[in-house]
């Protein structure tokens, strides 16, 4: 590597560490409350359409990943936007900070999801809880880099997914079990950062 | 010779602040945006290898461009003098980077159309 590569590396290590320092913007409060209303619309439509959630396996799946898309498709469509506005000369370093925080959550999502699916017949009911004990530890993840108060959506997840996990048998699968879950906890996130804004205005 | 394309001010890099162009205050500048809570006067002196006084002297120049705030306070009895970066010190920062960036990728993209290694001088930075 020339010393004008070397340099560029050096410009990119500084954005880095201050990428590392600076409180994660690119989630924006209006979208996460949405998402959470989203996932109590896929609550009721799967009270209407999947009541039988243990015999209808593959619609649960549908509803929910659905769902899950869509709300992933519609936080990542605004935190590209939010972090350009925001985080103007590091909008990349942030969005790649962030995506890396969250990322290993989905992928051990989707990946215990195939897993329990494909080789552990009769266990389908711990998906909902297992869901949200790894998205909890998505959130907790994330929570350097967002308001301190975040946690208390870590904590949610987390005790939604155990009280999931404890049920111990299909009821863990009904509508309200994820719509409860995600649709409250993605409020708290939202209040909680938009809270954190007008705090930040009032210091200046 | 390689024909140049005239676009005006394409080589101005009006970004290059000046204040911040000195080696011990990027050196400050840079501490104190990768420590946002701050930090006190002995740790940005030991961190930027400068001298009391010439620290007192750039750190005068940086608060007068509104840059850096100096807080003093006393811990345990002891005065303690804290530098944090502002809001306005912090963009002003990340415009002077994304500029020098583009100064080292034109130099990047000219010794590679030259075809020749081109090394820095040696840095103290």
């Amino acid at each position: 590597m020339n010393d004008l590569n070397k340099a560029l590396g050096d410009i990119s290590s500084i954005r880095r560490q201050v990428a590392h320092a600076t409180e994660f913007r690119g989630y924006g409060p209006a979208t996460l409350a949405g998402t959470g209303l989203l996932a109590l619309a896929a609550a009721c439509a799967q009270a209407v359409y999947v009541p039988d959630a243990a015999n209808h396996i593959a619609e649960y799946l549908t509803i929910w990943i659905v769902t899950a898309a869509v709300s992933a498709a519609l936080i990542g469509i605004e935190m590209y936007a939010r972090t350009r506005r925001m985080h103007t000369g590091m909008a990349d370093e942030m969005i790649r900070m962030a995506v890396e925080q969250f990322l290993p959550s989905v992928g051990v999502g989707g990946l215990v999801t195939y897993v329990l699916l494909r080789f552990v017949p009769g266990t389908q009911w711990m998906l909902p809880g297992m869901w949200q004990v790894i998205f909890s530890l998505g959130v907790f993840a994330s929570c350097r880099f967002l308001p301190r108060a975040t946690l208390a959506a870590g904590v949610w997840y987390l005790l939604t997914g155990l009280s999931s996990l404890a049920l111990g048998d299909n009821r863990a699968l009904s509508p309200w079990g994820m719509g409860v879950s995600y649709g409250a906890g993605q409020m708290l996130v939202a209040g909680i950062l938009l809270f954190a804004m007008r705090e930040g205005r009032n210091d200046g | 010779m390689a024909e140049v394309p005239h676009v005006e001010g394409r080589f101005a890099y009006e970004g290059l602040d000046r204040v911040i162009h000195e080696r011990a205050r990027l050196s400050v500048l840079t501490s104190l945006i990768t420590n946002p809570k701050g930090l006190a006067f002995g740790d940005l002196k030991q961190l930027c290898d400068l001298t009391d006084g010439n620290l007192n002297r750039h750190l005068k120049v940086l608060e007068e461009a509104g840059m850096v705030e100096i807080v003093k306070t006393t811990d345990r009895n002891r005065p303690l003098t804290t530098c944090r970066i502002t809001g306005s010190g912090r963009a002003r920062y990340l415009e002077y980077l994304a500029t020098l960036e583009q100064v080292v990728k034109d130099a990047a993209k000219a010794a590679e159309g030259s075809g020749v290694k081109h090394r820095l001088a040696p840095s103290r930075v």
